[in-house]
């Protein structure tokens, strides 16, 4: 038996040893966001986080990642409120068949979690492991740098909050 | 310019309001046929052919069926051997292929069989089981090789010419001799593959009890799909049901039932009704899914000084792989787009849809249009340069206009072609670049091009129905029989439905391409889908409102003429004075008094005449859209790498119904036809096997390096479509290629004639033309 | 299923990894994986059998790391392209590494596989070998006796790449006075070449080339040296000219091996252009 952490949810799995976390994700456990475009690591459509990498899951045993943090698309959104680039997805438009998304998703997530205002440059590096066929590029590349400068907005409120946080305690410890 | 979404959601014609099935996609709940999933559910393999061409001898499936775990195996004698095609209406001859094949294999992968087991592992088990006995037979994979005398033949036809197009107007001989300038030009596009992301899966399932199937299936035509199970099951059309899921891409290849359809329902009939998944891997899908046909194409034409196209002639050589699929209409039409686009008087092109013994050529996106683009294309800037024309020029010289019959008899209405032209130059920069940027290596290109919107190819009919349905909360469902494989039709319909009934579109769920709950529907294939299935969907949801306005005018005591519904108000059609909210009226509608249900119905079938595959005459689409597309280069001569700067394309779509989605299809369509022009090539092998039948090897396009792109959009509101609309999915895809050809001519003066343009043949021809110029210094 | 059942182990420290590669039978590390997935899948298509134990080294943290000093440069096996691309102190000669790591397949291939699987692989068509050899790399090794082993990465891959031991680290000596230049030609979107790839290194005495290497990858074998090119640089100055001169001094039989015309094209185009390079930077730092 093993424990693999996906979504922040931990799963208790008995695998033989010859699982792709692709098989596992989608046949053992129904998350079927993750897709299967080509079973050669070419296309992309497999792409999860693996501690805030960007992963392909069709060449990954699964066995290999106890105790790692396992992001898919299931994961992004909390509850009915999406993630900055699911919503910046929309809004651009970048959804055409839908079969490349979560996997392109998931490629600029650990990007703009690590630099939230790439150069076109940067995106096209991030992204060269996901295929898109319908030919969405120009859209979702929008929608990245959307998504960037929401989630930078989001990171300098959070910062602001967390400041706050600690000068209010830092306050209230001199005080008593 | 990149539009962003609109939230207003009334009045949503025009505006680029979100997807209306977005949110699943981007969360990863939707659900493709690739992800259905039943307990007990069985996956399936099908049986190939290991030889190019032979004749089954004899299966034994004795072992196999011994196997634990395999619970159905299917051949050709547990079917009714009967063929299915997908032009049988105007070419009945090419009706050629089996699902299962009982007598003979044509290439290999062809299907003899299906097993159905409870793992993967134990159908390919199975099917090494199996024995199959053959009798070799002599195999062509080279097209001109399969023309000639004394080639194997495939089918019954000779030569292994399945199809002859002689399309043949005017008086040729005459018009080349009075031509001031003739040139003869031959060129070449490659086989290519459709690499949707999603393979072709279904899932089908046998219900004892009523003799019924049902299959879940990514499909662009599960109308067609549908027909063809029927067929071949000898089934009545109710008795099979299709359910189209949300589709992965279909690009064409996903136009009709192919023998996975066929087996997956079967092996579930004969598995005692247990569903049957059959997935292609990559490598299926490129070996015995469908694929482009690769064409040469070979042109002679002439014109007169003054810039006067006189003649074109020429012969278009088809390969088609091992059996028609929509091979015959896919080269009529590579021959007759050039009549929406150019008047031509004189014409004589042969067609020759070619067997040969290797995978099956069938639509894909562009449907012969990107071969005869690239080809015409090219050959039109080249006769610019014979007669030292401008290319811009010489093109609007004989372009078609608006309200013109053209010589095989279509009908063009409205034609914004001559704006599409003069909008994408000035917005190019043509005047002051064209021809001035050698020192650069710079180069601008343009390539025109016209599309129909749907084409009555493989029924008598092709039509589109819909149903609106309004709910006693106001809400709304859409049903249409429309596929929406990604291009956003669900999406497009909804609003005309939204529109034409006078509410928000965020009222309105839409249900589409289930063939036993919506009307029928051709599929998505011609750019049909916004013209034709848009028009019946305005009809239903007009049905709609005059259902719901009559009880308003029996209850008010007034005149229906008098009456529209507008943002969600009923109101006086003079003035727009309010009479009552929506609501209110619906409320009515189903109140104690009336009761009745609003159910709206509509159904469209355009106006064309049919064509005559001989003579090449017939108006084939009920209206017609145009475009032109420039694109600019920066070629390295000391790689050969051709650096694509920035294109445009002005397109008449008649009326964006959702201008987002719009610029999305032609930014889709210029990524695809980019990939076609530099790195798309699928080739075969001795045995007519891929030679590189996997994403490593045969390269798709990325993000990288794809340039900048503007979408002008030019609305020519067209009479016959849905608020003006035509509609648009393929036509970006058909100039680009040559678009890109003519730059490189005029970046750095050579002309590739073969597609894909590889570095190697820049060099080489870079080489060759220093060679030649050499040669003439020293003659001098 | 998509791989024949196997027993995966994964031990968590060095020691307990060699134990199992030296008492298992039948055995594959498991690295990266990306290399290796892709194999066993296609090896069971073909109905070929694969191995019957996988021994992973995701856990073991102590093949792990980068580290720098004064002397070298220390990459642990299991670093990943991605992490090598990252670091930040790459400096003097280790500054190459950017630009190779950059090019190497794509971004999330690069998040998994490994410096040592890219040695190891023995598959011809990968980047480092190449690159080692140019830096005069030295690769160590660890065998399931205990017993270490260091080889020159040149004399590694002259014995195409074989050894019954498993990859630890790999250093590189810190050096200042070299002047390298790397091409690869194949991240052009319109470009469909798998590898080639050009790594020249050399010394500038008062503008002489010196212990010159050049270093090519023709996916024939995983890198060769080009001895003919450095005699002829190892005898000459960087003059106005020498880089075109250069490509009449190439040693044809290595470029040449299942090579296309186009192919053997960009070779010359990528040594002229790093010989360029390699004289622009002698230039301008008055080597």
């Amino acid at each position: 038996m093993m424990t693999l952490i996906i979504n922040h949810k931990k799963y208790e799995l008995d695998l033989k040893g010859n699982e792709t976390l692709l098989e596992v994700l989608r046949d053992h456990l129904g998350l079927t966001g993750t897709k299967t475009g080509c079973e050669e690591s070419e296309c992309g459509t497999c792409t999860v986080n693996i501690n805030g990498k960007a992963i392909l899951s069709c060449v990954t045993f699964a066995c290999a990642l106890e105790g790692e943090s396992i992001t898919t698309i299931e994961g992004l959104a909390k509850g009915e409120l999406l993630h900055p680039l699911q919503q910046a997805f929309l809004d651009h438009g970048s959804v055409q068949c839908g079969f490349c998304i979560p996997g392109m998703i998931m490629s600029a997530k650990a990007l703009l979690d690590k630099n939230s205002e790439p150069t076109r440059e940067e995106i096209d590096y991030a992204l060269d492991g996901n295929l898109c066929r319908c030919g969405g590029y120009p859209k979702i590349l929008e929608a990245i740098w959307q998504a960037g400068r929401e989630m930078k907005k989001d990171q300098e409120l959070k910062d602001i909050v967390n400041e706050s946080i600690e000068l209010s305690e830092s306050v209230s410890a001199k005080s008593t | 310019m990149a539009t962003m979404v609109n939230k207003e959601y009334v009045n949503p014609v025009g505006k680029s309001v979100p997807r209306i099935d977005g949110k699943g996609i981007v969360t990863g709940q939707t659900k493709y046929a690739f992800d259905v999933s039943f307990p007990n559910m069985l996956i399936g393999k099908m049986i190939r052919s290991p030889h190019p061409h032979a004749k089954i001898l004899s299966i034994d499936t004795s072992k196999a069926e011994k196997l634990p775990g395999v619970k159905a195996i299917i051949t050709a004698k547990d079917t009714y051997n009967i063929k299915f095609g997908s032009n049988e209406y105007f070419f009945p001859h090419t009706v050629d292929q089996m699902a299962i094949e009982s007598e003979k294999v044509r290439y290999v992968g062809d299907e003899i069989g299906a097993v159905a087991a409870i793992d993967q592992e134990t159908a390919e088990e199975a099917i090494k089981l199996i024995d199959v006995k053959y009798e070799l037979l002599p195999h062509v994979v080279d097209v001109e090789e399969a023309m000639k005398p004394g080639a194997p033949q495939i089918h019954q036809s000779m030569n292994n010419i399945a199809v002859i197009l002689p399309v043949n107007f005017g008086n040729v001989d005459r018009a080349l001799k009075e031509a001031d300038y003739v040139r003869e030009d031959r060129f070449y596009t490659p086989a290519a593959h459709q690499a949707a992301l999603e393979p072709h899966v279904c899932v089908g399932q046998w219900e004892a009890f009523s003799n019924k199937i049902t299959l879940w299936a990514s499909s662009q035509a599960p109308f067609k799909c549908r027909e063809a199970l029927a067929k071949t099951l000898k089934m009545d059309l109710n008795d099979v049901r299709v359910i189209k899921m949300a589709v992965g891409g279909g690009f064409g290849g996903k136009l009709e039932m192919l023998p996975m359809d066929f087996a997956a329902c079967l092996l579930s009939k004969k598995a005692g009704g247990l569903p049957v998944k059959i997935c292609y891997n990559r490598e299926e899908e490129f070996l015995s899914s469908r694929r482009k046909h690769g064409m040469i194409y070979k042109l002679k034409s002439g014109v007169k000084k003054d810039g006067t196209l006189l003649v074109m002639t020429g012969e278009v050589i088809a390969d088609g792989g091992a059996y028609c699929s929509y091979g015959p209409t896919v080269i009529a039409a590579a021959i007759m787009r050039i009549f929406m686009v150019y008047k031509i008087q004189h014409f004589r092109i042969s067609g020759y849809r070619v067997y040969t013994n290797t995978s099956i050529s069938g639509a894909m996106r562009g449907f012969g249009g990107v071969q005869s683009g690239f080809a015409i294309e090219s050959h039109m800037d080249l006769l610019a340069k014979g007669i030292g024309m401008d290319p811009v020029e010489f093109r609007l010289k004989n372009i078609t206009t608006p309200n013109m019959v053209t010589i095989n008899k279509m009908v063009l209405t409205t034609n914004g072609l001559r704006e599409c032209i003069e909008k994408a130059t000035q917005a190019a920069g043509w005047k002051e670049k064209h021809g001035k940027q050698k020192h650069l290596c710079r180069g601008l290109g343009i390539g025109i091009a016209a599309d129909v919107m749907g084409a009555k190819m493989y029924k008598s009919h092709e039509s589109a129905g819909s149903i609106v349905k309004v709910e006693e909360d106001g809400s709304v469902y859409l049903f249409t029989g429309a596929a929406d494989t990604g291009q956003g039709s669900n999406t497009a319909l909804s609003q005309i439905a939204a529109h034409e009934l006078g509410v928000s579109y965020s009222r309105v769920r839409c249900k589409a391409g289930d063939t036993e709950i919506t009307p029928f529907d051709t599929g998505s294939f011609a750019s049909r889908v916004t013209f034709i299935s848009g028009n019946a969907t305005k009809r239903a949801a007009n049905d709609a409102k005059k259902q719901i306005l009559s009880v308003v005018v029996e209850e008010l005591k007034l005149n229906i003429d008098d009456l529209n519904i507008i943002a969600e108000q009923v109101v006086n059609a003079k003035d727009n004075s309010v009479v009552m909210s929506f609501d209110k009226a619906l409320e009515l509608c189903y109140s104690f008094n009336y009761g009745r249900q609003i159910i709206g119905r509509g159904s469209y079938n355009p106006k064309t005449t049919p064509v005559d595959f001989r003579t090449g005459e017939g108006n084939v689409s009920g209206s017609y859209g145009f475009e032109a597309q420039i694109a600019e280069v920066e070629v390295n001569k000391e790689t050969g790498e051709v650096k694509i700067l920035k294109m445009w394309d002005a397109h008449d779509i008649g009326k964006a119904i959702n201008p987002q989605s719009v610029e999305a299809q032609i930014e889709g369509s210029l990524v695809m036809g980019i990939g076609y022009t530099f790195l798309e090539n699928l080739q075969f092998d001795k045995k007519g096997r891929p030679a590189n039948g996997n994403l490593a090897n045969y390269r798709l396009p990325r993000s990288m390096g794809m340039p900048a792109m503007e979408s002008i959009l030019i609305e020519t509101n067209d009479p016959e479509g849905p608020f003006g609309a035509k509609g648009m999915g393929e036509a970006s895809l058909l100039p680009t290629s040559a678009a890109i050809a003519n730059a490189i001519e005029d970046a750095i003066g050579v002309r590739i004639k073969e597609l894909p343009i590889t570095p190697d043949k820049i060099i080489k021809a870079l080489k060759e033309k220093e060679e030649q110029e050499n040669q003439e210094k020293n003659e001098k | 299923m998509l791989l024949n059942p196997v027993k995966f182990h994964t031990p968590k420290t060095l020691s307990e990894a060699l134990q199992f590669y030296g008492s298992l039978d039948h055995v594959k590390l498991h690295a990266g994986g990306s290399f290796l997935l892709n194999s066993l899948k296609l090896l069971k298509r073909k109905g070929v059998k694969t191995p019957a134990n996988i021994i992973s080294l995701h856990k073991v943290e102590e093949l792990k790391g980068i580290s720098i000093d004064q002397e070298k440069l220390t990459i642990k096996s299991m670093t990943t392209i991605d992490e090598l691309f990252d670091f930040p102190q790459l400096e003097d000669n280790f500054n190459v590494f950017r630009i190779v790591c950059r090019n190497i397949s794509t971004q999330p291939i690069r998040n998994m596989a490994t410096v040592g699987g890219n040695l190891t692989c023995r598959y011809t068509w990968t980047e480092m070998p190449a690159v080692m050899i140019g830096l005069e790399a030295d690769l160590h090794f660890m065998g399931s006796d205990g017993k270490s082993q260091i080889i020159p990465a040149e004399e590694f891959f002259k014995n195409a790449a074989r050894t019954d031991k498993i990859l630890t680290h790999v250093t590189i000596k810190r050096d200042k006075k070299a002047t390298i230049a790397y091409r690869r030609v194949k991240k052009s979107p319109y470009v469909d070449i798998p590898l080639l790839s050009t790594f020249l290194k050399t010394y500038f005495d008062r503008g002489r080339f010196t212990n010159t290497r050049v270093v090519i990858n023709n996916c024939v074998a995983f890198a060769q040296r080009d001895h003919v090119l450095e005699d002829f640089l190892n005898q000459n100055t960087c003059a106005n000219g020498i880089a075109q001169e250069a490509l009449d001094h190439l040693d044809k039989t290595i470029y040449s091996t299942r090579s296309s015309d186009y192919k053997q094209h960009m070779f010359r185009v990528s040594i002229k252009s790093a010989l360029e390079e390699l004289i622009k930077s002698s230039k301008h730092s008055n080597k």
